[in-house]
């Protein structure tokens, strides 16, 4: 009895269920869809720094060639330009033009280089050869890299007359957001 | 009191020892960002198997998806150099994974931790397993009933007798023909059972 049942109703039964189906697939796949689109302009290597609007993580380090400790505690009262660089890298050549005329634009400011896993001799060659309005430092042990969350280079760190670190930019800096950052890093504390 | 005076005499003799080795490793000053040690200072080879430990969730910064403990680059080497002081000096896990977690955001800890959106990462699978286990069990409930009861139906009734022959007459010489062939049976035809012959 029941098969005869199962037989006459089997087109209605399979078009209801085809709708089930169909429902419980989009209610797994639409969010899903929508977490895909709503990320596909993002760049999945960028992470936002905890650090932006936190205190900056103190260092004190020689600069390349040798002389005294540089400490950032010792710059309070001015805004910070931290650059994190290496002669390896690309881009940091291609902003080291940019980063030199804005420290000599900006004398306000102290502009900082550290120097990110690489040789110092290699880094004093290239100092030498490209000159350079501030000074870079030696991280040694790469400590203050590791402080800093840095993930590659370049990458700089606006730090605000109070020590707090107001932007963090990744990538090759131009002159124009050199001074639109460091204005606001100035703006934060007047 | 024997047991209480023996454990007092065994904290005595500990003591200096304790602090020796507290005095010991700890090379670097405490860091005041990561508050007090909440561990005991680490060395040798326990120091060796917990720096592995703790930097296999750490996740290489530089890297795609690697942690620390296998990632052959610089910057893994020096977080695992940073990670081997600090247990060193007596920190704990926990710390040590709140203190990089400071600088890189919780995308360094290779395990996210239980919470907030990230309790779909760690109950999102088994829910999906439980859930399909649901669908599945629901399924097979379904249509074990109507299986078994058509089967049930069916086993007498399609099923010929033995000595059944098709209404075609030279079928059913057939038929007979090669029952006798294969089982033996004279003529075509099964045996009587002897039972209800007498």
């Amino acid at each position: 009895m029941p098969s005869q049942q199962v037989t006459g109703s089997a087109p209605v039964r399979a078009a209801r269920l085809n709708a089930k189906v169909l429902l419980a697939g989009l209610v797994v796949v639409v969010p899903l869809l929508a977490v895909l689109v709503a990320n596909l302009g993002r760049d999945p290597h960028s992470v936002r720094s905890p650090l932006i609007g936190r205190a900056a993580p103190p260092f004190s380090l020689a600069p390349v060639g040798g002389g005294a400790p540089i400490s950032l505690q010792s710059l309070r009262g001015r805004p910070v330009v931290v650059n994190f660089w290496a002669t390896w890298c690309v881009p940091c050549f291609e902003e080291h033009a940019a980063l030199t005329a804005a420290a000599r634009t900006f004398s306000d400011a102290q502009f900082l280089g550290i120097v990110y896993e690489d040789e110092e001799s290699r880094t004093q060659a290239f100092l030498a050869q490209h000159g350079s309005a501030y000074p870079s430092l030696v991280d040694s042990d790469g400590k203050t890299a590791i402080d800093y969350g840095v993930f590659g280079v370049p990458e700089t760190f606006f730090i605000d007359r109070d020590g707090r670190i107001v932007e963090k930019y990744v990538g090759p800096l131009g002159r124009a957001t050199i001074a639109t950052l460091l204005a606001r890093s100035k703006g934060s504390s007047p | 009191m024997n047991g209480f005076s023996a454990a007092c005499a065994a904290l005595l003799a500990i003591a200096p020892l304790a602090a020796s080795a507290q005095a010991q490793s700890t090379p670097s000053a405490p860091d005041p960002r990561l508050g007090a040690p909440r561990g005991a200072p680490l060395s040798g080879t326990a120091l060796d198997a917990r720096t592995d430990e703790v930097g296999s969730l750490l996740r290489c910064p530089v890297c795609q998806g690697l942690s620390i403990a296998d990632s052959p680059s610089t910057t893994a080497r020096n977080m695992k150099a940073e990670v081997r002081e600090k247990l060193a000096a007596g920190y704990d896990r926990e710390q040590i994974l709140a203190h990089f977690e400071r600088s890189y955001g919780e995308f360094v800890r290779l395990e996210p931790r239980m919470r907030g959106v990230n309790l779909l990462v760690w109950l999102g699978p088994l829910a999906a397993l439980v859930g399909g286990a649901g669908v599945v069990t629901l399924f097979l409930r379904r249509s074990r009933p109507a299986a078994s009861a058509r089967h049930d139906g069916a086993t007498p009734s399609t099923l010929p007798a033995r000595d059944a022959v098709p209404d075609d007459r030279r079928l059913a010489a057939a038929v007979r023909r090669v029952r006798e062939l294969a089982y033996g049976w004279p003529g075509g035809l099964p045996p009587q059972p002897p039972a209800t012959s007498s």
